[in-house]
């Protein structure tokens, strides 16, 4: 009898527990106003449609477990860069991508809008997320180069107008192109970074506007630098000179982070205008 | 937080109206929080500013005069109405301060920037007979970019107080004019006459942000005292109510302005859901553009989890003694910091004894807040000219000698101090041996000592940064970052460097901002009038989308918060390819953009937050050995020199070319309306460097 009236109490305390939540949920409901409105911490940012792709301080958000994509991403870059926890990040960067995933139907590379304003601010699927890929991609750089590669492509897909993605996917071949041991193998490697970085200084290209506006003829210094080590590397000395030569141009007015590769550029030049063979462009 | 949080709606007024005093009726019995306020960027300056004016305007071409107050005689009607419908207009004869509550956008973009500068203007201008700023002719389509004037044009009266205007549109001030009431900006009797919040015009229901106040002209004036001595012949009454006074003596009073909602077209900001909460606006969409108010409301100094163990409010820095006090040594994090400690003020009379009590009623002296609200903000205008069209005796901003506490009477003095006491960093975490040709890895943590993230306020523009630079112990200079160059300006017609550095902004981006040109048939948007980035290419030193897209540590470390586009497929770019060709989109794009009304998204997560710190690490590769005899450079001499420090600017260079170029004949307007140009950033626009630094030496060992 005992058992059986703490039974009814058990089921009546469960009956009023659940109605105190759908209570309070739709008190939380009525004055969030309606289905989907924003949660009321003004720090978590709610897609409209597309995601908030920065960092926001991870003890605002308020996130006890992250559930879907956005929640992964910004505790993978809690991790990465205030904890220094590079495998959580990366179990983050995974799991985020997980959930906002094309080929699962999870997330959609955008190419045209809908027509509705409702159907554009819910845009399902969700667009696709670029910051945990990039993020990934940076940390597997050196240890799945292939993989970051494949990454940085996925980004160049969602936003092909990003700037730096198609300098890194050069820097990734690069790396790649210094591990291979055929000399064929690493050439076309080579080749495919020199493609990936010219893909990134047309992005940004010196027009007659922009010389107008700005005085500088050659702009993007760390590709043209790049792009010099890699042509030497492919014996392209013509090149080689040129990159150099526009890396000149365009830290003329911007100078560089690394200085004195400024005069280290002129004695390259140098060095490379006075080795012999037809292809020293002399 | 919820203690001093007022609920409820505003009470009805029960004593007899005032018209809205000039400071100068209370000068002779608040002589000092007068003077005090006269130097404060609010007070007067903001209204003549010309970055002020020229924002306002550039937002005014782009959204076709919608900026403009509308009153209750105007017969516009609304282009959309609040089903987002075209074509269904309804009267728009209330704007951001005049409505009771908001149903359509247009109501809150009417008034948008002068409702919060000057509020009490707009209300006036409910009566035509006492009207500072016309309602424009024609807006949206009808807009006439030719025939706007600056706002500062309507600020100026004659000896009669009758107004008068410059001959020229945007020219100067004419003969013998004196400054309006509009022109001295925030000044007593704005702050003085605010009762209570007003929920119903605040986007969240919470009396936050956007002049969600009710600001009712009486003669009951609210102090901060609860027992209020009598005023002399009833010019005023002190108001006893303690809800009136607790809400000036609260946060939530400033952050009834100090939070900035842009309500958006459609969507608002496209990747942050946010619609008002009011009943009837729930359709109007909102940005958040300036945040300082919720930073502080979601913040350490809004609890007692502080190193001060209560609460600290605006008021216990900005109109405090603050930093000129004692100071405290305080642990952040791993941080043993001292700072100035916020919330001491200073004893002294709340009014000029002996002129200011009925009766002569006997004043003591009590702890009173000053009335600098200093900041970040100096005038970027020249005293001749401020004085020209705020009064002989508007203060020099390097004016010399200090207050009676001690305070200096120079603006820029105090906003400097202001800044040296708002951030620390250190090097500690770097490492201690470095090797030729290998990555060295420097750290700078970096904490702010502010009640809201550093910097605040306008923070899509304030611009923080960390210089930073590595040399060997003779001077050999290994890595930089947070550098500037001396460089020309075409797009300003400086077309060589003038050996000013202060005009510079840092090498991770080069953007020139499109300032729109003139056209045959105006048209809202983009298509004539600029704010599309003409150029936009990354620097060397690309610190900002490096470590917050991709997690490079490497690069200038910016605390400033970023205006974003995002635009949609199908949309131009506003630049060309390499054929020349201008760019349209396939894919949804975001990119920097530098102004907050062409702006659909905002990051103000990239200024650094109050009382965390945040450690930034710097991956160097040093030269190798062949390099440097390539250089012709023997051998480096240990130890490695790292210096490190923090430099502010309150503007980016760039963007006040931006609204340089907007707002001269090249522009949309088609006329110079005198307002920036690059003499006056060459002379004003001062870089704010080391307010905060560190060392380190770092041994360089053989491989």
């Amino acid at each position: 009898m005992i058992r059986r009236e703490l039974q009814l109490l058990a089921i009546l305390g469960l009956l009023i527990a659940a109605l105190s939540l759908w209570i309070g949920y739709g008190e939380a409901w009525s004055q969030n106003g309606e289905a989907g409105a924003p949660k009321r911490n003004p720090n978590y940012l709610e897609r409209n449609p597309f995601y908030f792709e920065g960092k926001v301080d991870y003890e605002l958000l308020g996130i006890e477990q992250p559930v879907d994509a956005w929640e992964f991403m910004q505790r993978g870059i809690h991790r990465q860069d205030d904890l220094e926890d590079r495998e959580g990040a990366i179990q983050d960067y995974r799991a985020a991508i997980e959930r906002n995933n094309p080929e699962n139907g999870t997330c959609q590379i955008v190419k045209t809008l809908p027509s509705t304003t409702l159907e554009f601010q819910q845009l399902t699927p969700a667009p696709c997320l670029f910051t945990p890929r990039l993020r990934l991609g940076y940390l597997l750089l050196h240890e799945d180069t292939l993989q970051a590669i494949e990454l940085f492509r996925q980004v160049t897909d969602i936003d092909p107008q990003r700037l730096e993605v198609n300098a890194l996917i050069g820097e990734a071949y690069e790396l790649l192109g210094d591990q291979a041991s055929d000399p064929e193998d690493k050439e076309a490697l080579y080749l495919q970074a020199v493609g990936a970085l010219n893909a990134e200084l047309a992005l940004s290209p010196v027009t007659e506007l922009t010389r107008r506006l700005t005085g500088d003829e050659a702009n993007n210094a760390h590709a043209h630098w790049n792009l010099a080590r890699i042509q030497e590397k492919l014996n392209n000395l013509p090149e080689a000179l040129l990159a150099l030569d526009q890396y000149l141009k365009a830290t003329r007015w911007h100078s560089d982070v690394y200085p004195w590769r400024i005069p280290l550029a002129q004695r390259r030049m140098e060095r490379l205008r006075a080795r012999p063979g037809p292809s020293s462009g002399q | 937080m919820q203690a001093q949080r007022p609920v409820g709606n505003p009470h009805q007024p029960s004593l007899r109206p005032q018209p809205y005093q000039r400071a100068e009726a209370c000068l002779p019995c608040h002589r000092r929080q007068v003077d005090e306020l006269r130097s404060s960027v609010k007070s007067g300056y903001r209204s003549v500013s010309s970055v002020f004016n020229a924002l306002e305007l550039s937002g005014n071409f782009l959204s076709g005069g919608r900026l403009r107050p509308v009153y209750g005689d105007s017969d516009k009607i609304t282009a959309i109405d609040v089903t987002g419908v075209a074509g269904q207009g309804k009267p728009l004869n209330t704007n951001m301060n005049s409505a009771d509550a908001f149903t359509h956008i247009n109501q809150v973009q009417a008034a948008f920037c002068i409702g919060c500068h000057a509020p009490h203007i707009v209300l006036m201008g409910e009566d035509p007979e006492q009207r500072e700023i016309p309602e424009l002719e024609g807006v949206g389509g009808k807009f006439r970019p030719d025939l706007i004037r600056p706002l500062r044009d309507y600020h100026f009266v004659d000896s009669s107080n009758r107004q008068i205007l410059p001959e020229k549109i945007g020219g100067p001030p004419p003969p013998g004019a004196r400054p309006s009431l509009g022109a001295q900006g925030i000044n007593c009797d704005v702050c003085h006459d605010i009762t209570a919040p007003d929920l119903d015009r605040s986007p969240n229901r919470d009396g936050l942000a956007n002049s969600s106040f009710e600001l009712i002209p009486t003669i009951s004036k609210i102090g901060p005292f609860l027992f209020p001595a009598p005023v002399k012949d009833n010019f005023h009454v002190a108001s006893r109510d303690p809800d009136q006074i607790g809400y000036l003596r609260s946060s939530d009073f400033c952050g009834s302005c100090h939070d900035v909602r842009v309500p958006g077209d459609g969507s608002g900001s496209l990747t942050h859901r946010e619609i008002s909460l009011n009943p009837e606006s729930r359709s109007v969409s909102l940005f958040r553009l300036e945040n300082l108010n919720t930073e502080w409301m979601t913040g350490p100094y809004n609890s007692t989890r502080n190193p001060f163990g209560r609460v600290i409010r605006c008021q216990d820095c900005h109109m405090s003694l603050f930093p000129y006090g004692q100071e405290s040594t305080y642990r952040v994090g791993e941080l043993e910091v001292t700072s100035p400690t916020p919330g001491q003020f200073p004893l002294n009379f709340a009014a000029v004894p002996g002129v200011s009590t009925d009766r002569n009623y006997p004043l003591q002296q009590r702890q009173v807040v000053t009335h600098y609200m200093t900041g970040v903000d100096v005038p970027i205008l020249r005293t001749d000219e401020l004085r020209a069209r705020l009064g002989q005796d508007y203060p020099d901003v390097d004016e010399p000698g200090t207050d009676e506490y001690g305070i200096p009477l120079s603006l820029a003095q105090r906003r400097e101090d202001l800044l040296k006491a708002a951030v620390r960093i250190d090097l500690d975490k770097s490492d201690r041996t470095a090797q030729l040709g290998r990555p060295l890895t420097v750290k700078v943590t970096a904490v702010a000592l502010t009640g809201h993230r550093f910097p605040a306020g306008f923070s899509q523009e304030r611009t923080a940064y960390v210089q930073l630079s590595i040399r060997d112990n003779r001077g050999f200079l290994l890595y930089q970052s947070g550098y500037v160059v001396d460089k020309p300006h075409p797009e300003v017609g400086e077309m060589a460097p003038d050996g000013n550095l202060d005009d510079e902004d840092p090498e991770h981006l080069h953007a020139v901002v499109d300032p729109g040109h003139p056209a045959a048939v105006y048209r809202v948007g983009q298509f004539t009038n600029g704010h599309r980035n003409q150029v936009f290419q990354s620097g060397p030193d690309n610190g900002p989308d490096a470590r917050i897209f991709f997690g490079r540590p490497s690069g200038l470390v910016l605390w400033r918060n970023e205006l974003t586009r995002v635009f949609l497929p199908g949309e131009s770019l506003g630049r060309f390819n390499e054929q020349g060709d201008p760019i349209r989109l396939t894919r949804p794009h975001m990119e920097e953009t530098f102004s907050a009304v062409l702006a659909n998204s905002v990051d103000n997560y990239r200024s650094l937050p109050p009382l965390r710190p945040r450690t930034y690490a710097y991956e160097v590769v040093l030269p190798t050995r062949e390099e440097l005899q390539l250089l012709g450079v023997e051998e480096l001499e240990s130890p490695l020199r790292v210096q490190a420090q923090v430099n502010f600017l309150h503007f980016p260079p760039l963007f006040l070319r931006f609204m340089a170029r907007t707002t001269s004949a090249e522009g949309p307007g088609g006329r110079d309306y005198h307002l920036i140009d690059e003499k006056l950033i060459d002379d004003l626009l001062v870089n704010v460097r080391a307010i905060a630094s560190a060392d380190l030496t770092i041994d360089l060992e053989a491989p």
